[in-house]
């Protein structure tokens, strides 16, 4: 198992930066992530909360050795649920692999959350994991390069997201973000 | 915004999203403001999703249909039902 978390803050109030979230892709940071997909979606009528879950189609070129034992594709998806509480100011995205869900689990979670300053904490966590069925060398060696696989894609994710909130909303000092169609 | 897991609905999720997000766009801010009372709440969370319905229903519904084929044809709708009987997720998780 690896575990992986890091917390930091970005420099836009949490409605911003909730907006900004259906902007974050295409991303040229996060080139990896080439399809989005909202596969249902509700907005509860009493309590505002939204859910959304979304599948996300990656595309990575992984190292021989795994795309021989694993199998030759670079499609992978991921599914994520995402739930926006605008009474208590949360929003949290949970996903998980659906590729080569048979071989390892990388599971996510993000909360955003307000600052006492007027800006918005972010923290991630993720447990990574090689299900059992391999031999143990194999699966300590899977789990490293998900691992690190994570962490690349979680900092390109961090400075990726930065830029769009960046553009979105720098020099925009009204409601409605910059550079999308009202 | 990015593409469709299938090229084909590409055009209709392009329609929807932005027809949810300029939706979003004038819901967040208000819907933060308004939880001084809960009754409140609840009657701005009803307008809303009904207006929600009204503007991108019709949108939703095309989309939808697209991907859950192309979902299908994708060979994905498996593993979303296993990913979902593992974990439904229809409450917000808990965060460390």
């Amino acid at each position: 198992m690896h575990y992986f978390s890091q917390s930091f803050s970005y420099d836009h109030s949490w409605v911003h930066v909730i907006i900004g979230m259906w902007h974050k892709y295409p991303n040229p940071h996060c080139s990896h992530v080439v399809t989005v997909d909202v596969i249902d979606r509700s907005v509860d009528p009493s309590t505002g909360v939204i859910r959304t879950e979304r599948v996300l189609g990656c595309k990575q070129r992984s190292p021989a050795w795994i795309v021989k034992l694993f199998g030759g594709s670079e499609d992978a998806f991921v599914r994520e649920i995402s739930f926006v509480d605008p009474s208590t100011q949360t929003a949290t995205i949970s996903s998980v692999n659906l590729s080569l869900s048979q071989f390892a689990t990388c599971h996510e979670k993000i909360l955003y959350s307000p600052t006492p300053d007027g800006r918005t904490a972010f923290h991630q966590t993720a447990e990574i994991q090689a299900r059992m069925m391999m031999w143990r060398t194999a699966a300590d060696k899977f789990e490293n390069w998900l691992a690190m696989r994570f962490e690349q894609n979680a900092h390109l994710g961090k400075v990726g997201f930065a830029d769009v909130l960046r553009q979105l909303w720098e020099d925009a000092k009204d409601k409605s973000p910059a550079g999308t169609p009202a | 915004m990015a593409h469709s897991l299938e090229e084909r609905c590409t055009p209709l999720k392009l329609e929807y999203d932005s027809c949810f997000n300029s939706w979003f766009e004038g819901y967040l801010e208000p819907a933060v403001s308004v939880s001084a009372s809960s009754e409140n709440r609840a009657k701005y969370s009803r307008e809303k999703a009904e207006e929600y319905e009204r503007k991108c229903g019709k949108i939703w519904a095309s989309y939808r249909d697209c991907v859950q084929k192309a979902v299908e044809d994708k060979g994905l709708d498996g593993l979303l039902e296993q990913a979902r009987t593992e974990n439904p997720l229809k409450e917000p998780p808990r965060m460390s």
